[in-house]
């Protein structure tokens, strides 16, 4: 190879490494017929997470009206018989493991929804998932349907509505990402109008309870909701992990992930629907904990700097933001109790603000870059143009 | 790697079989027909060079052989199985294609993206085998990004990543690559470099290479076979000495050009300008 030309970056023939090349920064395990891909970093936050939120949900339950010393709090968790098995076993326990699992599932819905969206945006509480659910949760409320076994169904069964409303909307021969998004944001402010509308017109009790339930809450939630939603997450999880490597391809171009032999509209839609089925089963349990799925995706992605969303460190992160969100709106504002969705608000709307500025202003940095510009503009592709 | 050129065409005895072949095809987007019954062989163990003026269709089929595009009418074959009804994931095993404007995930290294090439090979219990690490090496040295392993792809040159690009379908070793426009953003060495690169691979691998390049010049010396379309249609096709000639440019461009050999490799050299009238007029 004698190109003429000078070459950047690569001098002089540096000596080549007597290994292969892997994709950086990954481990290999397994053996020749099983191996699997591990990202070195990744694998490592990951530990550190579950660290922190182990941390996280000791003072969960230590931390509150009373003080409950550490040891008497591994006593209750470990099932031996101790004092305040009433404080920590009956009231702090149930709401914790609520909380975890609703954060897990929000961050690991985040992220399979941002990742087909190719958008930090595009989360189930910003496109109107976690809304949908809400409109028909609340709306049955209204109507008198108050049984905690039946609610979080209708969530379900809102928060698909709703995707698959904003699906079939932004659809025009293909599903382009940035249309997704704004018509998720458009159905997100109508439902929202709808849930007001329910809650001025039905009952003044009801319509308490209901906008309690539509902040997000851990109040007075414990092993009814997290039972159900422990045993379908569980369910859920040969799908996550399916989704975790489908997200490889998912994360290329369309051009480029078909010609890699991806299937690429099952994916996807295989992606979402996971995504918006964990959301609505978490704004079922606790309802709508605004930004924790915007937010654990992005800080986790961060965290490992892998080139797609690391889906158990956004679990992790999910679920510390949830529990150690909804502690510290126990606690700072005693006796007042916070729902937890205020103060995951008011630490997520900030970040979303941000997120939209620097979005913008790397949009148009790349956009000088001549080449860069190309790519990221497939709105003209999209729409079909031969190129 | 400087005897490059239609003089070093592999071309001995009759031609293998076509495996990559389009019967009949009608290409449209929306309601308007961009490709209208066209049939193509593509020459086995060769490299194919599309050309055309701008809206030709030239992507359009491009995209259709790979697959990317569905056709309205007609079908394209790969070893004589209808495109449509060949799983996608099979398909990759042995046709590879590199889009125009390909994106990188963000923050993603050399090294990583160059590996999801093996995508097609791979299954969920199989992330990464010895030989995914072979093609990744190859495919990283033979493009010569081996140095750029761990750098992040947003940081690289126009050049380099058009490279990084090239290898990641070479390590997906298909036996045909079908490559969208390779040299676009790239400044006339870094073109030379990728199309000695393409036909350094169907040299030595005997890889069949379908390329759409904008360029005439460079489509007559890089080409064993040239595919000359015009408004949707194949208006003259075979080797590049016997295909362009002024009447062709003229049919094809409405351009008015001389062609003489090219001083380097004797192909054709298409140069603008009225025959009669003269240099400095």
């Amino acid at each position: 190879m004698t190109a003429p030309g000078t070459r950047e970056a690569v001098a002089a023939p540096a000596p080549r490494p007597a290994t292969g090349h892997r994709p950086a920064g990954y481990a290999v395990v397994g053996t020749r017929r099983v191996s699997f891909l591990l990202h070195r970093r990744a694998a490592v936050v990951a530990v550190l997470l579950a660290v922190l939120l182990a941390a996280v949900c000791l003072a969960y339950l230590c931390v509150g009206e009373d003080f409950v010393a550490p040891s008497d709090v591994l006593d209750v968790v470990l099932g031996r018989p101790s004092s305040q098995e009433l404080v920590v076993g009956t009231l702090r326990l149930p709401r914790m493991a609520v909380g975890l699992l609703v954060g897990a599932a929000f961050g690991v819905a985040g992220g399979l929804i941002q990742t087909v969206a190719r958008n930090p945006l595009a989360s189930p509480d910003i496109i109107g998932v976690t809304q949908g659910a809400g409109a028909l949760t609340v709306g049955a409320m209204t109507l008198g349907v108050t049984s905690y076994a039946v609610l979080p169904y209708l969530s379900v069964v809102g928060g698909l509505l709703a995707a698959g409303l904003v699906y079939v909307f932004a659809w025009r021969g293909g599903l382009h990402a940035t249309r997704f998004v704004l018509i998720g944001i458009g159905f997100a402010v109508a439902l929202r109008s709808v849930i007001q509308l329910f809650l001025t017109k039905g009952d003044y009790l009801v319509a308490q309870q209901a906008q309690v339930w539509m902040t997000g809450s851990l109040n007075g939630r414990g092993w009814a909701e997290a039972a159900p939603l422990g045993w379908a997450l569980l369910a859920l999880l040969p799908a996550v992990l399916w989704a975790a490597r489908a997200q490889r391809t998912v994360s290329m171009d369309d051009d480029t992930a078909t010609a890699l032999g991806v299937r690429l509209g099952r994916t996807r839609l295989g992606l979402v629907a996971l995504g918006v089925v964990l959301a609505s089963m978490a704004t079922g349990a606790a309802g709508p904990v605004d930004f924790v799925a915007l937010l654990a995706p992005q800080i986790a992605r961060r965290l490992t700097r892998t080139a797609q969303i690391p889906l158990l460190c956004s679990a992790l992160l999910g679920a510390a933001i949830v529990v150690g969100g909804d502690l510290l709106a126990r606690k700072l504002f005693a006796p007042t109790e916070l729902p937890v969705g205020v103060l995951t608000a008011a630490v997520g709307a900030p970040y979303l603000i941000w997120l939209i500025i620097r979005g913008h202003r790397t949009r148009t940095r790349t956009a000088g870059r001549g080449r860069a510009a190309g790519p990221r503009s497939r709105a003209s592709r999209a729409a079909g143009g031969e190129a | 790697m400087t005897e490059t050129g239609a003089t070093t065409a592999p071309t001995t005895g009759e031609p293998a079989p076509s495996r990559l072949t389009a019967r009949e095809l009608t290409l449209a987007y929306e309601d308007r027909t961009v490709v209208d019954g066209l049939d193509l062989d593509v020459p086995q163990g060769a490299v194919t060079v599309v050309v055309g003026p701008n809206a030709c269709g030239k992507s359009t089929l491009l995209r259709a052989l790979g697959r990317l595009l569905r056709p309205r009418n007609g079908a394209v074959f790969l070893d004589g199985a209808d495109l449509a009804r060949i799983p996608t994931k099979q398909i990759a095993r042995s046709l590879g294609l590199l889009p125009q404007t390909p994106v990188a995930p963000e923050a993603i290294t050399v090294a990583d993206l160059v590996a999801r090439g093996r995508q097609p090979h791979q299954h969920w219990w199989q992330q990464w085998s010895a030989q995914d690490e072979r093609a990744v090496t190859e495919a990283m040295e033979r493009t010569d990004v081996a140095e750029l392993a761990e750098r992040a792809v947003d940081e690289l040159s126009g050049g380099q990543r058009q490279r990084v690009w090239i290898a990641m379908a070479l390590a997906q070793e298909t036996d045909l690559l079908l490559l969208d426009e390779p040299t676009t953003y790239l400044d006339i060495a870094h073109q030379v470099e990728v199309l000695d690169l393409v036909r350094q691979l169907n040299h030595e691998r005997g890889r069949t290479v379908v390329a759409v390049l904008h360029d005439l010049n460079q489509a007559a010396r890089y080409a064993d076979h040239l595919v000359a379309m015009r408004a949707g249609r194949i208006l003259a096709e075979g080797p590049p000495a016997e295909v362009v000639t002024a009447e062709l440019v003229h049919e094809v461009f409405g351009l008015e050009a001389v062609v003489i050999p090219d001083p380097v490799t004797g192909s054709p050299l298409v140069v603008p300008g009225r025959p009669w009238a003269g240099a400095g007029a």
